[in-house]
């Protein structure tokens, strides 16, 4: 395997083990994201595409094999990396009494970039409206996270995400709780921003039929082990949906 | 009504204002991350370090802060590791440091239930001297200093701390910052309120604050006051009637938060 700096994403031979657990969740994956992808992540539940997203992000430690993100060791710079990767992790839910308001959530995405014994500064509120204006929840600013239906809360969290500029983009079914609308519109703004940008983007689907239309890759994985690699969403057939869903179609 | 000299009444004063403050200001963190728990049991532990100190006729407020402190480290890392439920913790550990407290006492030289021994199990802010009012106005502003220092780390931490780790903000050490300054207030107003009772100016004062604001901000910023408003009426009410200071300041943070409980917004509907 040959590593490059133009490769946000390199995995050699990782496996991620649970605490407690014998059997890995995922089990000697090797992969390569070129800078500028966008690459879709599709398996049944407990596939392991969560374990994947969260190795690749460094929250949850890998047990073997190298993972190189952004050209470091997660290991050695996990919160170097996590300061320069947009995260949006998978159906989060606040209780109603949750005592942030949406803008400071938000904000608070830019936190580890702006770093120790520094306070957050106009140009950091200022890119706070903007990614509410380019997700379009300007108008939820001033209200509390916990009181956001969840298609809301699923938003906040992507514009928290894009809020640090990120270099790589990693998002953990991010139109889970969304309608139709918002789900069409939200797909459209991630290949917005991945076209212009050229932000490379990882993204976990649970619905093909979600799949962005800016996506060149999609990669399957089933029992923590990715099983097809390579394919563009055109490619994806009812062969690959019944091996992995295990349904006839 | 107990009538008392000036200077004790201003130094009694002081005091309650800035254990007040800190106890509060710890109290957003610990009622938000849930570490009610983790903070009880330091109470306790702090209790049972001053007993021993008692009975071995050494600082109580020394051997309270290694008390607490310790177990503040012991308790962190292995609830953390070994993922056990707050109720196991504290039923384990509650009664251990209890029962330790009392052992000590039982062998405190003298009468077991000296002065000295009541002060620690209800408090006595009656009796704080000079040197125990620096100590507390030092530990306030390392209370204040830090999170104002640190407020953005803490409000991600408090946010959720898997999303605060995701944007980059290595938690563990703010985490153990917070756990540091619990036991280390508590120890060091153990005196005020006593063992049993310290750790109701921790909790309600928060507690009642977050009843009536969604602003993480605002509510950083109210506790203190309701903090020191609580220790002020509760003084109040122990010279009026002359109840120990601990339950007074107990007592009338329970009754206020459970008004601010009924006249809850976060519970009105419209």
């Amino acid at each position: 395997m040959n590593f490059s700096s133009t490769q946000p994403i390199k995995l050699k031979n990782v496996s991620t083990i649970y605490e407690g657990e014998k059997i890995p969740a995922i089990k000697d994956v090797n992969l390569i994201i070129s800078r500028g992808e966008m690459v879709t992540i599709i398996g049944p539940n407990g596939a392991g595409k969560t374990t994947l997203l969260e190795t690749i992000n460094g929250l949850l430690p890998h047990t073997a094999g190298k993972v190189e993100v952004l050209g470091k060791d997660i290991k050695k710079y996990g919160s170097y990396i996590r300061r320069r990767t947009g995260y949006v992790p998978q159906e989060i839910t606040f209780a109603e009494a949750t005592p942030f308001l949406v803008e400071d959530v938000i904000l608070m995405g830019r936190f580890g970039k702006i770093g120790l014994f520094k306070s957050p500064t106009r140009s950091d509120y200022e890119k706070v409206r903007e990614v509410m204006r380019l997700i379009g929840i300007q108008d939820l600013a001033k209200k509390p996270i916990g009181k956001l239906s969840g298609g809301q809360v699923q938003k906040v969290m992507i514009a928290r995400a894009l809020a640090k500029e990120p270099e790589l983009l990693l998002l953990d079914e991010p139109f889970s709780n969304l309608d139709l609308n918002a789900l069409s519109d939200i797909s459209r703004k991630i290949s917005y921003l991945h076209t212009i940008f050229n932000l490379t983007t990882l993204m976990v689907i649970h619905n093909v039929a979600s799949i962005p239309p800016s996506c060149n890759r999609a990669i399957l994985i089933n029992q923590g082990r990715i099983v097809e690699d390579n394919l563009s969403g055109k490619r994806l057939n009812f062969s690959h949906l019944k091996m992995l869903y295990r349904v006839n179609l | 009504m107990i009538l008392l000299p000036l200077n004790i009444i201003t130094t009694t004063l002081i005091g309650a204002s800035l254990a007040g403050v800190a106890c509060s200001l710890i109290g957003v963190f610990v009622v938000r991350m849930k570490l009610s728990s983790l903070g009880f049991c330091m109470s306790h532990a702090a209790f049972a370090g001053a007993a021993l100190g008692l009975a071995l006729s050494f600082n109580p407020l020394v051997m309270a802060m290694i008390f607490s402190l310790t177990s503040a480290f012991l308790l962190g890392p292995v609830a953390e590791k070994a993922k056990l439920h707050p109720d196991v913790i504290l039923g384990v550990m509650f009664s251990l440091m209890l029962a330790l407290g009392l052992i000590f006492l039982s062998l405190t030289p003298g009468t077991a239930m000296s002065s000295s021994a009541m002060g620690i199990l209800w408090g006595s802010v009656l009796g704080i001297s000079k040197t125990e009012l620096i100590q507390l106005g030092g530990l306030t502003g390392i209370v204040v200093g830090l999170i104002v220092l640190f407020s953005k780390e803490f409000q991600a931490i408090m946010f959720s701390r898997k999303l605060a780790e995701a944007s980059g903000i290595n938690t563990k050490p703010f985490f153990y910052i917070i756990l540091f300054l619990t036991g280390i207030t508590i120890a060091l107003t153990l005196k005020l309120i006593g063992g049993l009772l310290i750790f109701a100016l921790v909790v309600n004062p928060a507690s009642t604050v977050y009843q009536f604001f969604y602003d993480i901000k605002k509510i950083i910023l109210i506790s203190p006051l309701v903090g020191v408003g609580y220790c002020m009426v509760g003084i109040l009410v122990s010279l009026l009637f002359d109840f120990p200071v601990g339950s007074s300041i107990a007592i009338v943070s329970s009754i206020c938060f459970g008004i601010s409980v009924v006249f809850s917004p976060k519970r009105k509907r419209g």
